[in-house]
């Protein structure tokens, strides 16, 4: 019965009260000393079984609904078409200029501004997945852990457009991003998304600690890179000549690296809203594998029913009680008055 | 027809009283909730050890924040909105808007749980200026602001200059939380592995402020030296131990418009958001149906009880 629950079970202290209509009829008491005197009828003895048993039902609903009885908010576990997805995220102050980066205007959104509407319109559209979300910058942040709150992961992104910090270190973002699959997240549905707008020098220390993890736990990579006006992209390979180091082709060699990793691995570059909108739309379709999440049906309170049931009962005995008839008032007594006297009122 | 008995009347007002109940009689009411958004001090002096864990160990600012503030965040009314973020160096950052307390809790304690001195981004910590960004921050939110901090100014502050606030005082409402002892505590240090070194010593970190020009009859301090030392030599002090400044914090809170209070249990803790964060009243209906089906249920106690009790005095009564 873990399933019921009551708000106020004190009140279930109360229910030892059905017991009075065994004792107790609620039709009125004759005077004829002992009910030897009638033969026994086992239809009688049925119906006064059941009046006395639909009083004690009456006084116990009445007990489990004022006791607040109530069906607990309950877990289903549905399948859906969906992935456990971290959305890892840029939160330098680069992304809160615009594509062409420019202060945003009334015209032009900024970056992040972009970046959080197709965001949530893509949590939206997603109702069967688990995500978390982080931000990086200058240090990795965990924002809010696996979920599947919608509510949860909609305040996240909601926060990508307020103003952020100055570095983007890409490295130690993705090795905190590799950390927030929990057990939960079934093995074959996890994908890390990174939106970012520019990239930067790993460290060889995190580097080896990136290969590790991803072989340890094989994910889905995704990386949308917001391109600004005259920034340069992940396929700008440097001229003939020219040194082809991270520190001149940060987004080059960090393409590079994710390939490097041996994952399911995409790049997308975006110059614009549209093509961030495609990108997300094209993540949207690639990730759709069965996951398990869980819906919570909301509890349901049960005291009405309880009320409901109790008024029938009433109602059922007050019938009885309108049938009644006693034996000084009806045709039916004149056989066997012989026992009775006129009887005086019982109470 | 008879006059209906006294039984029937009483089963009659059951049934009519039960069928009351169940149709479900609600008044409207009001809950007050409250909308804030905590900003929690991630810089080095939050890890000073003054408190103690529940198991009796030392326990680090930090750690002291956060099991208790996701516990406060629990104590809130359903309907109340809780947002996240952090401060260090002079600025704020916003981790997420405010979210519903009651079903997004996990999500809510998982971030708090998820808060390091590791996210800082810088170490300096000025938390008059945090202070101002976060209720800028706070303010296009709609909510109100909570700031937790020992606020221990690093680099200390100048004596001889006043801070103001160009905000306007009091349109965002809130508390400044304090963390921390009063005792002076040594503040520990880490390398650039996040690995603790030790604890910070007095030529570690800067005794007074270097910022600004030098004040008025600098020439008369020790140390003195127009271009190699305007300010004269590094006074001895105790920057290098921390309390939580109390004094400090109220006067941030007088000249924002916010309340203060100390770190405390849990409870006191959500207390004292409610007592200084703007309610908004959330309409909820209230039940009124308890009302009736008690009713009802003294009528058939009386109905089924009144012949039991006549009954008991009666054979008391035949046998006395």
């Amino acid at each position: 019965m873990s399933w019921i629950g009551f708000d106020h079970p004190w009140a279930l202290l109360l229910l030892p009260l059905a017991l009075l209509p065994l004792f107790v009829s609620p039709l009125r008491l004759s005077s004829v000393p002992s009910d030897e005197v009638a033969p026994p009828d086992p239809l009688s003895a049925i119906a006064g079984a059941t009046i006395a048993g639909l009083g004690a039902l009456a006084i116990a609903l009445i007990v489990f609904g004022l006791s607040g009885a109530h069906r607990r908010d309950q877990t289903v576990e549905r399948r859906g078409a969906g992935a456990n997805i971290v959305l890892l995220i840029d939160r330098s102050s680069s992304m809160d200029s615009t594509f062409a980066n420019r202060a945003p205007d009334g015209g032009e959104e900024s970056k992040s501004a972009a970046a959080r509407r197709l965001l949530t319109d893509f949590a939206a559209r997603r109702p069967a997945d688990r995500v978390a979300v982080a931000a990086f910058s200058t240090a990795p942040m965990l924002v809010t852990p696996m979920t599947d709150k919608h509510d949860a992961i909609r305040a996240a992104i909601a926060a990508i457009d307020r103003p952020g910090l100055a570095h983007t270190d890409v490295g130690r973002g993705l090795s905190l991003a590799f950390s927030l699959f929990d057990d939960e997240s079934s093995e074959t549905s996890r994908a890390i998304v990174l939106v970012s707008d520019g990239a930067a020098v790993i460290d060889r220390r995190v580097q080896d600690a990136l290969r590790d993890a991803a072989a340890r736990d094989p994910v889905r990579l995704y990386w949308l890179f917001l391109r600004t006006q005259g920034a340069k992209g992940i396929y700008d390979a440097p001229a003939p000549g020219e040194p082809d180091s991270p520190q001149v082709y940060p987004e080059r060699h960090l393409n590079l690296f994710l390939k490097s990793l041996g994952l399911p691995y995409r790049a997308f570059e975006a110059n614009g809203p549209k093509e961030v909108s495609d990108a997300i739309r094209e993540i949207d379709q690639l990730e759709q594998r069965p996951t398990t999440y869980r819906e919570v049906i909301p509890r349901q309170d049960l005291d009405w029913l309880c009320y409901w049931l109790a008024a029938g009962a009433l109602l059922l005995l007050l019938g009885a009680k309108f049938a009644e008839r006693r034996l000084d008032d009806g045709p039916i007594a004149a056989d066997w008055n012989y026992g009775a006297r006129p009887a005086g009122r019982a109470t | 027809m008879k006059r209906p008995d006294s039984r029937t009347l009483a089963l009659g007002a059951a049934l009519a009283l039960s069928v009351a109940a169940a149709l479900q009689p609600e008044a409207e009411a009001e809950q007050p909730t409250y909308d804030v958004i905590a900003f929690v001090d991630i810089t080095g002096s939050m890890n000073a050890r003054d408190y103690a864990a529940a198991d009796g160990k030392p326990q680090s600012r930090l750690d002291a924040v956060k099991s208790r503030l996701a516990t406060a965040v629990g104590r809130l009314p359903c309907g109340s909105r809780f947002g996240l973020g952090v401060f260090t160096e002079r600025r704020v950052f916003l981790l997420f808007e405010p979210m519903e307390t009651c079903r997004n809790f996990n999500a809510i304690s998982g971030a708090i749980a998820g808060l390091d001195w590791r996210m800082a981004w810088e170490g300096d910590s000025r938390v008059s200026a945090g202070l101002f960004r976060a209720i800028d921050a706070a303010r296009p939110a709609g909510a109100d602001v909570m700031f937790l901090t020992d606020g221990q100014e690093a680099p200390p502050l100048r004596t001889d200059m006043t801070q103001s606030y160009d905000g306007e005082k009091g349109d965002v409402r809130g508390l400044i939380v304090g963390v921390g002892g009063t005792d002076l505590v040594p503040i520990p240090k880490y390398n650039d592995f996040g690995r603790e070194v030790g604890f910070f010593s007095m030529d570690d970190v800067p005794q007074a402020s270097r910022l600004g020009p030098p004040p008025e009859a600098a020439e008369s301090l020790p140390g003195y030296n127009a271009r190699n030392a305007p300010f004269g030599e590094m006074p001895a002090g105790e920057e290098h131990l921390t309390s939580v400044k109390e004094p400090y914090l109220r006067e941030l809170g007088e000249m924002t418009g916010l309340g203060y209070a100390r770190l405390g249990a849990p409870d006191d803790l959500a207390a004292a958001i409610a007592a200084n964060a703007r309610p908004r009243p959330l309409p909820v209906a209230i039940d009124l149906s308890p009302a009736p089906a008690a009713a009802a249920l003294l009528a058939l106690v009386a109905l089924f009880g009144a012949p039991l009790v006549a009954r008991l005095r009666r054979s008391r009564q035949t046998y006395a």
